[in-house]
């Protein structure tokens, strides 16, 4: 197949809850495809549950190249653009960051924290409350009232960052996901000033936060480079509020346009919200790529020979996924369907294997408290637009909506 | 029911303790599960069950 004759990468979606039709064709009959990235490269594009998940957890494949500069390239934004880390020391890079990092995001820790989530949640809707009730037309933007806060004020803590910041990071975030080229890497290199300042920061006064102590473990470790830590920094800060913020935005449009889910919510907000999270998780599908892994062998898989080197796009939850494999008919019955009720388990909506969202339960706490006191506290909430008219970031590698207006 | 946890294997990501918090734990220093009850109840057979299949690792083995 010639680079002209393959898919080419992102396909058209109807709305931000759908996905494109392809993706339902590509499981059937091509769950490992060639395709061309965004950036104009040769990838392959696995689709099908059964795969993905295989992927995920095949430790010949990796995050760093071979030949760095010989890897295709996925789109023109600077995360999950093309190959990171050391190819020699990917392996025990990863298990020195899972090792540092996993502690203090442990479902106990993240337990501890759910009082604390639950007073900033109560107070972003007392606020949205008020701003309802002083708006003529009685519309509210959920984004910029809760969505966005509440991951942002939640990571800032745990990391240690000035919630003061948040103005500027959120820039440079948003700079570094956008498909603009020069700008995005532009943005990224910024975004690690910033980090390699604050870092500066915590080794003259470390706090009891996430990055003090990966300050404190680079300085006591000569294989972990300062380069390494600060690049550790900024995928936490990104990844720890870009997720979370569009799966709150995803999550309430689910609820919203199934009406009698979240009727079902908000007459049990305690007893069904954490099924309705996981269903969020399984279906939402916030951007238009996939988690992307480079081949460190050859491989046959799903008929296909992937070789040392090649791409692989999967199509599963991160910060800017399809996430087919999650509406795979052969796991998930009417896989299309928000079903908080469903039987099945075992969504690969945070990944699998060893590089499992280490951010899964955190995330969970705060989908957790934002959805049961949605519920419990505007039972009559509905969406003020409809779903073609939300203002979708379609030119950014997170996707997600800029504003969500809302009414009750 | 019997359970084993294969300390090697885990990624801390702490699914089993979510699924079924009386019979699994994370270790404090390292969030690596632990076994708080190698023989719970069966009314905690199917959350065992489920944290079983859940887990992300593969760590977990449940037997008769």
């Amino acid at each position: 197949m010639t680079l002209a004759d393959r898919p080419a990468l992102p396909f058209a979606r109807p709305n931000l809850l759908d996905l494109a039709p392809l993706y339902e064709v590509l499981r059937r009959e091509a769950p490992i495809t060639p395709v061309t990235t965004p950036a104009g490269d040769p990838a392959w594009l696995a689709t099908r549950y059964a795969e993905v998940r295989e992927l995920l957890g095949d430790k010949r494949f990796g995050r760093s190249h071979p030949e760095p500069e010989r890897a295709s390239r996925i789109s023109t934004a600077a995360v999950q653009d093309g190959p990171t880390g050391d190819y020699a020391s990917e392996a025990t890079d990863h298990a020195r960051m899972r090792r540092l990092l996993t502690p203090a995001f442990s479902a106990k820790r993240m337990r501890r924290l759910s009082e604390h989530v639950q007073e900033l949640v109560d107070t972003y809707v007392d606020a949205m409350v008020a701003d309802h009730d002083r708006a003529p037309d009685g519309v509210v933007d959920l984004h910029a009232h809760l969505a966005f806060p509440l991951p942002v004020a939640v990571i800032c803590q745990l990391l240690g960052v000035p919630e003061t910041d948040g103005e500027h990071f959120r820039a440079l975030s948003d700079r570094m996901a956008t498909f603009s080229g020069e700008d995005a890497q532009v943005a990224r290199e910024e975004f690690g000033r910033y980090m390699a300042g604050l870092a500066a920061a915590k080794r003259a006064e470390p706090g009891e936060d996430v990055i003090s102590d990966l300050v404190r473990a680079q300085a006591e470790d000569e294989s972990f480079g300062y380069p390494e830590m600060v690049r550790l920094c900024v995928g936490l800060l990104f990844a720890g509020h870009e997720t979370t913020v569009n799966r709150i935005g995803l999550g309430t449009l689910f609820l919203l346009s199934n009406p009698e889910q979240w009727q079902a919510l908000v007459a049990d907000p305690e007893g069904r919200v954490d099924a309705v999270i996981e269903e969020i998780m399984r279906l939402g599908a916030p951007g238009d790529l996939g988690l992307l892994r480079y081949a460190h062998s050859d491989v046959e898989i799903g008929g296909v020979r992937i070789e040392r080197g090649d791409a692989v796009i999967l199509s599963v939850n991160s910060v800017n996924s399809v996430n087919s494999a999650n509406r795979d008919a052969d796991v998930f019955a009417d896989a299309e369907a928000f079903d908080p009720d469903r039987a099945e388990r075992g969504h690969v909506g945070f990944g699998h294997g060893p590089h499992f969202c280490i951010g899964a339960s955190l995330a969970r706490t705060e989908l957790r408290a934002v959805f049961a006191t949605l519920a419990r506290r505007l039972p009559d909430l509905r969406p003020a637009v409809g779903l073609d008219e939300l203002d979708v970031r379609t030119d950014h590698i997170t996707g997600g909506v800029r504003s969500l207006p809302v009414r009750w | 029911m019997t359970i084993e946890v294969d300390q090697d294997a885990c990624v801390g990501s702490g699914q089993c303790v979510l699924t079924a918090p009386d019979v699994f734990d994370q270790r404090d220093e390292d969030a690596i599960v632990e076994l708080l009850d190698a023989a719970p109840a069966a009314g905690q057979w199917p959350a065992v069950r489920n944290a079983a299949a859940g887990c992300p690792a593969a760590a977990i083995r449940v037997g008769a």
